[in-house]
């Protein structure tokens, strides 16, 4: 009975995109068992409606939570004493003139330094929560290196990746509860609603509905952005580099010190790809003819790093694995 | 395959990559930072026409001849100017409203940004969150709160003092202000 009544849910997620046949199965009326699958079906179709983009609401709660979970993970803020600010109104300094030109001018962009000394790291939230960690900072030769990486977190928060995966998490929560005929928390219950209403969770109004979400998408972090995502982030990158006044061939020479993927980050490109795509995005803004579009290599800058980066410590030659997450 | 996907985000970011989107004369462009200035001439330091937000529009005159980091524009009431070529996009950026239905709706981009409308800080649910985590998540709460703070302080002035002391491009400007421009930068 048991393997017959998952032979029947498994033929009734494979009619999940055929809306059509679920409806003649339903007409049909060819028993309970059937009709268990229809409704099931039913569901994870409907769980569809939350592949929606998340209101600004939505996206400001996850990427705060997010941002916090950040913070603790990694130790802590460098935020002890007036060194330590000014490093970060610093960073804060570059990260917002990147921002203000990116296509979302007006999200409150914050950046911060971690207190991390172990990983080479930059991270980024919905929201524009962007943070770099200390061994990072350690590792930067110039300020179109820093302002390489800060782009590059930019660039995935203006294409809203975690946002994605987010939203993969809702729909994965609300199928797996369809799947198993039953609404198994709170939550599960929550987000089911979500999908017969316009797809969207006010998680500003509950804490474990927050709480599931923010781990969810942590987990989902795990794994990574798509190697596509990664070169569209580069790519965007080159673009805020560009509109600002900086080389992005620095951002490249910083790729250049990290090493290897693997693990969790398997899914990267390449450093060499990503050096390539910067090269030939760069070559093609050279020649290109649209005055809008052209580039003079010649007025773009390498500024020296300021007196506040002495508090990051000694630059170290580089060993650790550059990476960033979202 | 790869130049494709370029292809494809120059477009949705509004950087024009043939000479079929090439952009053309009298078309119209969005403005992209904050404090965009229209200058009277092709010059970082020449007096303020207008300043624009992001989202409002100007006509394309041209590259200018001299310096083709330049572009002439006419501002949205009508008066002619020069505009910094990676503050103009053909695409309008997002402007983030927060809208309780969560619908886009048509706005005035420069009350908008006057307004205040935008992103507010750390969420209340987030910050109970991590107040009901305790440990260590209390504490992050309160650093990201530091941490914002902070960062709401680094204002387009700063940054405007901070891009003439490095040398990079002139793409937000530190105020409003018409006329005749702060002749040294303060930092």
């Amino acid at each position: 009975m048991r393997s017959r009544m998952g032979l029947l849910v498994a033929a009734g997620l494979g009619l999940t995109s055929c809306a059509q046949l679920t409806q003649g199965l339903k007409k049909a009326n060819l028993g309970d068992d059937v009709n268990r699958v229809v409704v099931a079906s039913e569901k994870v179709q409907s769980c569809d409606k939350l592949k929606v983009e998340p209101a600004i609401q939505e996206e400001y709660a996850l990427g705060s939570a997010l941002a916090i979970h950040w913070a603790q993970q990694s130790g802590g803020l460098m935020l002890s004493g007036a060194a330590e600010e000014k490093l970060n109104t610093y960073v804060n300094t570059v990260g917002r003139n990147l921002a203000m030109q990116s296509p979302r001018p007006e999200l409150a962009w914050t950046f911060g330094v971690l207190k991390d000394t172990e990983r080479f790291n930059a991270l980024s939230a919905p929201a524009g929560y962007v943070f770099v960690t200390r061994r990072l900072l350690q590792g930067v030769d110039n300020e179109a290196q820093l302002a390489g990486v800060l782009a590059h977190e930019i660039a995935h928060v203006v294409l809203k990746h975690a946002l994605h995966q987010y939203v993969s998490v809702k729909v994965s929560t609300c199928k797996g509860a369809a799947v198993t005929g039953a609404v198994v928390s709170t939550v599960a219950s929550k987000v089911v609603g979500a999908s017969r209403l316009d797809g969207r969770l006010d998680l500003d109004a509950d804490t474990e509905l927050m709480g599931k979400m923010v781990e969810g998408t942590v987990d989902a972090f795990g794994k990574g952005n798509r190697k596509d995502e990664e070169l569209a982030a580069d790519a965007l990158a080159v673009e805020l580099l560009l509109s600002a006044g900086y080389d992005p061939g620095e951002y490249s020479l910083l790729l250049g010190k990290t090493t290897g993927g693997g693990g969790l980050w398997a899914n990267h490109p390449s450093k060499e790809d990503r050096q390539e795509q910067i090269a030939d995005l760069l070559k093609a803004r050279q020649k290109e003819t649209d005055p809008l579009a052209r580039v003079d290599v010649a007025s773009l800058q390498r500024p020296a790093l300021p007196a506040a980066f002495a508090v990051v410590g000694p630059v170290k030659k580089s060993t650790g694995v550059a990476k960033d997450a979202k | 395959m790869r130049q494709w996907t370029w292809g494809i985000l120059m477009l949705a970011l509004g950087v024009p990559v043939t000479a079929a989107w090439a952009v053309k004369k009298d078309e119209k462009l969005y403005v992209k930072a904050r404090n965009t200035r229209v200058l009277k001439s092709a010059a970082p330091t020449a007096d303020v026409v207008a300043v624009l937000q992001p989202g409002q529009q100007v006509t394309w005159k041209g590259a200018d001849p001299k310096n083709a980091q330049w572009h002439q524009v006419t501002e949205p009431g009508g008066k002619p100017g020069y505009v910094f070529q990676t503050n103009l996009s053909t695409k309008p950026p997002d402007m983030e409203l927060v809208a309780k239905d969560g619908k886009t709706r048509t706005i005035d981009p420069a009350a908008f940004v006057s307004s205040g409308a935008a992103v507010k800080a750390l969420s209340p649910g987030a910050e109970k969150y991590g107040n009901a985590k305790g440990g260590g998540y209390s504490n992050a709460v309160s650093q990201i709160k530091t941490l914002e703070a902070l960062a709401k302080r680094v204002t387009p002035v700063e940054i405007d003092a901070h891009v003439k002391q490095a040398g990079l491009f002139p793409v937000v400007a530190p105020n409003t202000k018409l006329g005749a421009q702060a002749k040294k930068v303060s930092k």
